[in-house]
């Protein structure tokens, strides 16, 4: 869809330092958006930005017909983006690109590193929790920036999580991948069938969002204890249709031959074993 | 305004577009690298009312291109370095031709070499391939000014001597009207736009992308994994009619402008300089119905102004 939306909020949440902001838009998007996709967003109807901005959406609501996202203050784009006010229309283009698959049943890993939370906040909002069980591992720079980034909201969905800290402000101290190379380290303990029966026949699957080099360990650790694990990719966008070429990943093909996708259409969510890191090139 | 009242009303001006073997419904393009294969814009934007696509440029062997990043931002303008990713001659000829043959819109192939063959070899397949498909490509428009590969493209457009090569080459191996797309990386494009014109071309398109960088002062690095990227958007537009206006009075072939346009003024401004056609490029990206807002802006230009056919705006700056 192409079409100018109404702003029912822009704000930043959370601590200002932070700079974090809510963007809660009203509109037909909501009634087709799926948790991982994304919207191209006209910041400024000026030469400078000239470019969209990619956001992903953090939230969908189908009965209120919202949907909202969250972003940092980066630089130019969000700039402007942030200047937007409560019901002013801004251009949309949206909802784009694949979106996660949604587990049935068993237990789901999800894996952030700092902003790259707000994707599976859509994502854990659409997982049926009665069925599925989840798992959260959340890394950022220091406690101030989880509790401005969405701490709030986990907690208020009572669902299980495990925090790290650069700093060591909040949970553990170090990298979010360490939590989940523990958990399935103990898990992988406690799954010996030679000592217990079904606990390894529930299907575990993962996915993730965060840096590059975040996403990179998480696939391999994945790789290590058979767990399908879906990644979330930002790379530099242009038209967001798949159109200019500008956003691609590389994937490794049967038969190992390399071909490039689209960030913003065969993306932004890929299966992590079949993307090739740029150090591996 | 209702659409239908919007077709009367494009009717009141002739905008059919001849340019010199090529005829056009109307006078606006969208630029190679831009439009994909024509699909990727197609829910946002109707491709039966564009005068035709120029798909992204083929090469005769299926290219990766450059790695990422391939984007940086700029003031009023986008720098790519894109490397000319494509399918190659086989898979664009058997799995994208047949999809570009349904369009109800003109289909201009852009190829693009790294030799004499290269060049060759693309012009006599797709001419082929073309009259397999229901003579679908109207016109090939030749690439000699890619600055994002290392041999090659932009090599065959800096001078005037393999430009004409190229050119005469390409009119050798077809029959299809042959567009020649210019550097804007050059010290005169008049002498390039001279020598495709004696090498055969019936149209000019100009210009490409402004070679230039872009430096993250937090890294300390350049931000394009190529170094060097291709500038467009509304930054380059008045290199882009200078050069137009420069080659308008150089040759007697039609031309096809582009180069940062992204309102109906400023395809006013590039017909008058000498553009018979223009192509959006970059301006697809911000706005999906920029083409659209042109042509229609074009009519009520010529409307208000009492022309009857767009065509008698071409030229008239000098």
């Amino acid at each position: 869809m192409y079409l100018k939306v109404r702003v029912i909020e822009n704000r930043f949440v959370g601590h200002p330092s932070q700079k974090i902001y809510r963007l809660v838009l009203s509109g037909q998007l909501a009634l087709k958006a799926k948790p991982g996709q994304f919207i191209h967003l006209r910041v400024a109807e000026s030469h400078d930005p000239l470019l969209r901005r990619p956001l992903s959406i953090a939230g969908i609501d189908r009965e209120q017909e919202t949907i909202t996202i969250y972003y940092r203050l980066m630089g130019k784009g969000t700039e402007a983006l942030s200047q937007i006010r409560e019901n002013d229309y801004i251009s949309v283009i949206g909802p784009l690109g694949t979106s996660f698959t949604l587990a049935q049943k068993g237990e789901i890993l999800l894996i952030a590193g700092g902003i790259g939370i707000f994707p599976l906040f859509s994502l854990l909002e659409a997982i049926d929790r009665t069925k599925v069980q989840v798992k959260l591992f959340w890394g950022g720079e220091h406690k101030l920036f989880l509790e401005s980034a969405g701490l709030n909201y986990l907690q208020k969905l009572g669902i299980d999580y495990e925090l790290a800290t650069m700093d060591g402000s909040l949970g553990h101290k170090g990298l979010v991948t360490d939590l989940l190379q523990g958990y399935l380290e103990k898990r992988a303990l406690n799954s010996n069938p030679a000592l217990q029966s079904n606990r390894g026949l529930a299907p575990l699957s993962a996915a993730a969002c965060g840096p590059k080099g975040m996403l990179q360990a998480v696939v391999n650790l994945c790789k290590q204890h058979e767990i399908p694990v879906e990644v979330s990719l930002e790379e530099r966008m242009a038209c967001g249709v798949g159109a200019c070429l500008g956003c691609v990943c590389t994937v490794r093909e049967e038969g190992g031959i390399l071909r490039r996708k689209r960030v913003c259409k065969e993306g932004p969510i890929f299966a992590g074993e079949e993307v090739v890191w740029d150090d591996e090139i | 305004m209702t659409k239908s009242e919007q077709s009367t009303k494009q009717n009141k001006v002739c905008l059919e577009t001849k340019l010199n073997g090529l005829t056009l419904r109307n006078p606006v393009l969208t630029a190679s690298g831009t439009y994909g294969f024509g699909e990727e814009y197609a829910p946002y934007c109707s491709v039966a009312q564009l005068g035709a696509i120029t798909v992204k440029g083929i090469t005769p062997l299926p290219r990766l291109g450059n790695p990422v990043p391939r984007l940086a931002e700029t003031p009023a303008g986008l720098l790519n370095a894109v490397g000319l990713e494509n399918p190659g001659l086989e898979d664009f000829r058997k799995n994208y031709l047949p999809k570009l043959a349904a369009l109800d819109t003109a289909v201009i192939v852009n190829i693009s070499g790294f030799s004499l063959e290269d060049y060759a070899l693309l012009a006599g397949t797709l001419d082929e391939a073309s009259a397999e498909y229901g003579n679908c490509i109207k016109a090939l428009e030749v690439n000699i000014s890619c600055p994002n590969i290392q041999d090659g493209g932009m090599a065959f457009g800096t001078d005037p001597q393999s430009a004409e090569q190229v050119i005469a080459l390409v009119r050798k191996n077809t029959k299809l009207p042959i567009i020649a797309k210019l550097t804007p990386n050059v010290t005169d494009i008049t002498e390039i736009a001279k020598a495709v014109e004696s090498g055969g071309a019936n149209i000019i398109s100009l210009i490409n992308t402004l070679l230039g960088m872009s430096i993250d002062i937090s890294t300390q690095r350049p931000v394009l994994a190529n170094k060097f990227g291709g500038l467009s958007g509304p930054a380059i537009k008045p290199v882009a009619l200078r050069m137009v206006y420069q080659v308008f009075e150089a040759v007697n072939i039609p031309l096809i402008g582009m180069g940062g346009i992204s309102t109906w003024q400023d395809a006013v401004e590039f017909m008058l300089a000498g553009a018979s056609a223009v192509s959006i490029g970059t301006a697809n990206f911000v706005n999906p119905l920029a083409p659209l807002d042109v042509l229609h802006g074009l009519v009520d230009y010529c409307e208000q102004r009492g022309y009857k056919a767009s065509r008698e705006l071409v030229g008239l700056a000098h």
